[in-house]
C-alpha cells in the first residue's frame, strides 16, 4: 500500500502542479480553443465557402484539412463557420434561459404562494415533455428560422436552473442574517439586491456554463432535422444532415470532421462547467 | 381492484400489440423474399414521388406519365407526334371552336362496360367543375353526339386544347364515385391491385384492355426517398430505380444507368417591372434592380451553364434556354452565347451599372445590384443551383442573397422577388401560362409579370392556329422572330440554366423503350411507354 501510494504522489509532483491548478489550466486552455473558434469564425471571409465546382468531393488534404463537399466548398471554413455560429446561437440561448430562470426562480421564492404555485406548476409541465419537443413546437410556431431557433432554445433551456434557484433562494430567505435584515426595515428589494443575488451568482455561472452545451447540441439537433436555418448557411447541424446523404458515397470526410469538432466543443463547455463548479464550491474546491 | 382490472388491461394491450407487430412484421419480409425471387413478367420500380391524390384524372393523375388504369382519346407516341388511342378521328371546324372526336366502339372498361362518349362527357365535365389543376378553363362544353361522336365547343379558338385530350384519361360514368381516386377503374393497360399509401401501388394487366399487351402482367410500384431507392437498387429487389445525379458515378453490378433527355428544366425567373405595385392580397410586385434588362441580360449571358451541368449534375443535363428545349415547338434561335463575363461586364457598364463605393456590388442611381433569390428549401438541386448561381454572379458585382423557404413563403414573395422555379411539359400551353400577359400572378405562373405585347399576340395566333405544325411556327417566333421575344435574346424574363436528365438505374437485361423527352418530375414519365418494356433476352 504504501509504495503504491509513493508512485503516485511522485507522479502527481512531476507536474508541479495539484488537482485545482490542472483545473484552472484546462479551463482556460478549453476557453482559448472557444474563443478562438468564435473570432476565427467570424472572421472568416464569405469567399472561403464560395462554390467551386471544379474542386468537389476532395478527400481531405493539405489546401482542405476537412476535404471538400459537392459543391467544392471547404469544408474546413463551413465547419469553423458552424461551429461559431452554434456558439452565438448557444449564447444567446443560455442568457436568454438563464435570464428567464433567475426572474422565475426568484419570484417563485419571494413572491408569495400562489406564485410560487403557478411557477413550480410550469417548471414540472416544462420538464414533463422532452426538450426537443418543445423546441421543435416553438421553433415552429415563430416561423423557424434563426429567430425561431433563438426563441425557442431561451424558452426550453430554463426550468431545472429555475428549479435549483428557487430553492436557493427560499434556502438564503430563511437565514437569520436576512429575517435580521428585514426586522431592520430593509425593503424587500434591497434584500433582494444586497443579500440573495450575490448567493446566487456561483449557481447562475455554473448553471450558465453547464446549460451552454445541453443549447448547442439542442441547436445542431434542430437544423439536422432542417427545421431552422436555410440549408445553404453553414450551420453544423445542417452540414451533419446534409453529409449523411453522401455516407453511401463514401465521403466520410464531410461527417466525420464537423462531428468530431462538435464534440469537442461541447466537450470544451462541459469542462469549464464542471471545472467552474470544482473551483467555486467551497466543500470540493480542495478535492 | 379498478386498479388491478386496469393493470391487467394495459398488459393485455401491450401483448396483443406485439403479437400484432410480429404479424405484421413478419408479411412484410415475406413480400420482400417474393420480390427477389420475382418471376419474368413481373416488375419493381422505385419511384420517389408518390401520387397522394390518388389516380383520378379529373383531378390532374396521368398528367405527367402514363395514367396506367385510364385511357386517352389520344395520345403521343415516341416521336411526340399525336396519334389516336380511344379516337378514331378528330376533325375541328373552320373557327377552331368545335372539336368533333370519333371513338372506337370496341373499348370496354376493366369491369367488362363498354367505354361510350357519354364516359368522355362525364369526364370533361367533372374535371371541369373540380377546378383543380387540369385547366379546362376554355371550354365551353361537351355533347355526346350519338355512342362513338363527342363534341367539344370551345370558347375561342384553342389549339393547344388536343393537349386535354391527350393528357385525360376517361372515368367511366357508372363507377365514378368520390372513393374513385383510390378504386380507379378505367380502360387502361394495367387495373390496381393494391395501394399501400405511403409505400407502394401494385398494378396487374387489364384483361379487357384494347389496345398493345403490355409484357409485364404485374407491376409494383414502391415509393423510396432517393438513398434508399439506391440502396434498393444495390441490393438488387428493385429492377429500375430513379437516382439523383450525386450517384451516378458508382456502379452497381448487375445494373445499367440508363440518362433520358428532360425538359424538366430550372430557372431564375426574375420579377419584371419595377417595384411599387401589390397584389389584391397586398402582396409587393416588382423588383427595381431586376426589372433592369441589363442585369437580366448580364446574368442570362454570365452564366456557365457547362460548369453547372458538370459541377452539380456530373454531366447529365443540358444547358436550358428556354422552357421547352428540344420539343417540336422549340426555337433554335434561342441558344445563346454563356459563360461571357466579360460580355456581361460590358453590358452593365453601358446600362449605367458602375461600382462608386468599391465594395465589389455594382451601382446606378443609388440602388445596388443586389437581390434575393429563393429557392424551395428540400431541393439539394436547387439548392446548389442557386448557391452556384449566387457564386457565379459575384465577380460581376451582382450580389444575389441566397434565400430559402417553403412554397407558402415563396408565395408570399415570388412576385417581389427571383425565384428558382422548374417547368417542363409536353403541351404548348404551359409556355403560355408562364409568359403570357394574361396570366400575370396566377398561382405560380408568370410571378414576374412579364408582359409584351408582340409575343401575346403570337401567342394569340398560336392558340388560334388550325394545326399543330401552323400553331408551332407561333410559338417560335414567340420565343424569338428576329426583333424581340421571349427568350434570352429578347427580353429575358427568365435565366434558364439546365435541363436535368432523369437517371434510372435499371437491370442490364431490361429494355425500356425508346424514352422520349421526359417532362416535369423524376419517375412517372418514364411510364408513358410502359406497354413497351420488357426483357431484352
Amino acid at each position: 500500500m504504501i509504495p503504491s501510494l509513493k508512485v503516485r504522489n511522485k507522479e502527481e509532483s512531476r507536474f508541479f502542479l495539484n488537482r485545482r491548478q490542472r483545473k484552472f489550466i484546462t479551463s482556460i486552455l478549453s476557453a482559448i480553443l472557444l474563443v478562438t473558434v468564435v473570432v476565427v469564425g467570424v472572421l472568416l471571409d464569405e469567399e472561403r465557402i464560395a462554390t467551386n465546382l471544379i474542386t468537389r468531393n476532395l478527400a481531405p488534404s493539405l489546401d482542405h484539412p476537412f476535404g471538400t463537399d459537392w459543391l467544392g466548398r471547404d469544408m474546413f471554413a463551413r465547419t469553423i463557420m458552424g461551429l461559431s455560429l452554434s456558439v452565438g446561437v448557444g449564447l444567446i440561448g443560455a442568457i436568454g434561459s438563464t435570464s428567464i430562470a433567475l426572474i422565475l426562480g426568484m419570484a417563485a421564492a419571494t413572491m408569495g404562494k400562489v406564485a410560487d404555485r403557478l411557477i413550480s406548476w410550469l417548471i414540472d409541465l416544462f420538464l414533463s415533455v422532452p426538450h426537443l419537443v418543445t423546441l421543435i413546437l416553438i421553433a415552429f410556431t415563430f416561423g423557424g428560422g434563426f429567430k425561431g431557433i433563438v426563441i425557442g432554445l431561451m424558452l426550453t433551456h430554463w426550468p431545472s436552473l429555475a428549479r435549483v434557484i428557487r430553492a436557493e433562494v427560499m434556502q438564503i430567505r430563511s437565514a437569520e442574517y436576512v429575517q435580521i435584515s428585514r426586522q431592520m426595515g430593509k425593503s424587500k428589494w434591497w434584500i433582494a439586491v444586497h443579500h440573495i443575488l450575490p448567493h446566487l451568482t456561483p449557481q447562475i455561472l455554473i448553471g450558465f456554463m453547464l446549460m451552454f452545451p445541453h443549447v448547442i447540441l439542442h441547436e445542431s439537433a434542430v437544423t439536422f432535422i432542417g427545421l431552422g436555418l436555410s440549408p445553404h448557411e453553414p450551420a453544423i447541424g445542417i452540414i451533419l444532415s446534409e453529409s449523411m446523404k453522401y455516407l453511401s458515397a463514401g465521403m466520410w470526410w464531410l461527417a466525420f470532421f464537423p462531428g468530431l469538432c462538435l464534440l469537442l466543443i461541447v466537450q470544451a463547455f462541459d469542462r469549464i462547467g464542471e471545472n467552474f463548479r470544482l473551483l467555486m464550491d467551497p466543500t470540493k474546491s480542495n478535492d | 381492484m379498478t386498479k388491478k382490472i386496469f393493470r391487467l388491461i394495459v398488459i393485455a394491450v401491450f401483448t396483443c400489440s406485439i403479437i400484432l407487430a410480429g404479424c405484421s412484421t413478419s408479411k412484410s419480409s415475406q413480400n420482400n423474399d417474393n420480390n427477389e425471387v420475382s418471376p419474368k413478367d413481373e416488375l419493381v420500380l422505385a419511384f420517389g414521388s408518390e401520387p397522394e391524390t390518388g389516380f383520378d384524372p379529373a383531378t390532374g393523375w396521368g398528367r405527367y406519365g402514363s395514367p396506367l388504369f385510364q385511357s386517352t382519346l389520344l395520345k403521343r407516341d415516341d416521336k411526340l407526334n399525336i396519334v389516336n388511342d380511344l379516337a378514331t378521328s378528330y376533325e375541328v371546324n373552320d373557327d377552331g371552336k368545335v372539336w368533333t372526336v370519333k371513338l372506337r366502339d370496341d373499348v370496354k372498361f376493366s369491369d367488362a362496360e363498354p367505354l361510350t362518349a357519354e364516359d368522355v362527357k362525364f369526364t370533361f365535365d367533372t374535371a371541369a367543375n373540380n377546378g383543380s389543376i387540369v385547366d379546362l378553363n376554355g371550354l365551353e362544353k361537351v355533347e355526346a353526339v350519338d355512342s362513338t361522336t363527342v363534341k367539344f365547343t370551345l370558347k375561342e379558338a384553342r389549339s393547344t386544347f388536343v393537349n386535354n385530350l391527350v393528357a385525360t384519361g376517361i372515368v367511366p360514368k357508372h363507377a365514378y364515385g368520390e372513393n374513385y381516386a383510390e378504386n380507379p377503374v378505367g380502360s387502361g393497360p394495367f387495373q390496381l391491385v393494391q395501394w399501400d399509401k405511403g409505400q407502394q401501388i401494385i398494378v396487374k394487366e387489364n384483361p379487357e384492355y384494347y389496345g398493345k399487351k403490355p409484357y409485364f402482367k404485374k407491376v409494383t410500384f414502391v415509393f423510396l426517398n432517393e438513398d434508399s431507392a439506391f440502396a434498393a437498387a444495390q441490393a438488387g429487389t428493385v429492377d429500375l430505380a430513379y437516382i439523383p445525379a450525386a450517384f451516378s458515378k458508382q456502379n452497381v453490378t448487375g445494373m445499367k444507368l440508363e440518362a433520358v433527355k428532360t425538359v424538366d428544366n430550372r430557372g431564375i425567373v426574375f420579377p419584371y417591372v419595377k417595384s411599387g405595385n401589390f397584389t389584391e392580397d397586398g402582396l409587393p410586385i416588382g423588383n427595381d434592380v431586376t426589372a433592369d434588362s441589363a442585369i437580366r441580360h448580364a446574368i442570362n449571358i454570365a452564366m456557365d451553364r457547362k460548369a453547372l451541368i458538370e459541377g452539380i449534375l456530373e454531366g447529365y443535363g443540358s444547358p436550358a434556354y428556354t422552357s421547352v428545349d428540344g420539343l417540336p415547338w422549340w426555337n433554335p434561335d434561342t441558344v445563346i452565347e454563356d459563360a461571357d463575363a466579360d460580355g456581361a461586364r460590358k453590358l452593365l457598364e453601358e446600362a449605367g451599372w458602375k461600382d462608386t463605393d468599391g465594395d465589389g456590388i455594382l451601382e446606378k442611381d443609388n440602388i445596388k445590384a443586389e437581390f434575393t433569390l429563393y429557392y424551395v428549401a428540400d431541393d439539394a438541386i436547387r439548392q446548389s443551383l442557386a448557391i452556384s448561381v449566387a457564386d457565379m454572379m459575384k465577380p460581376l458585382g451582382i450580389h444575389i442573397k441566397v434565400e430559402s423557404g417553403s412554397w407558402d413563403i415563396i408565395g408570399q414573395k415570388m412576385y417581389s422577388e427571383a425565384v428558382l422555379m422548374g417547368w417542363g411539359s409536353h403541351d404548348p400551353h404551359e409556355m403560355y401560362n408562364i409568359y403570357g400577359g394574361a396570366n400575370a400572378g396566377v398561382d405560380y405562373y408568370n410571378t414576374g409579370f412579364y408582359k409584351n405585347d408582340t409575343v401575346d399576340g403570337y401567342f394569340k395566333q398560336a392558340l388560334q392556329a388550325k394545326s399543330e405544325a401552323e400553331a408551332n411556327e407561333f410559338w417560335q417566333k414567340a420565343q424569338w422572330d428576329g426583333t424581340t421575344g421571349l427568350s434570352a435574346k429578347g427580353d429575358a424574363p427568365w435565366a434558364w440554366l439546365v435541363n436535368i436528365d432523369h437517371l434510372y438505374l435499371m437491370k442490364e437485361d431490361l429494355d425500356i423503350g425508346e424514352q422520349r423527352i421526359h417532362v416535369h418530375g423524376h419517375g412517372w414519365p418514364a411510364t408513358d411507354n410502359i406497354v413497351d418494356w420488357k426483357w431484352s433476352k
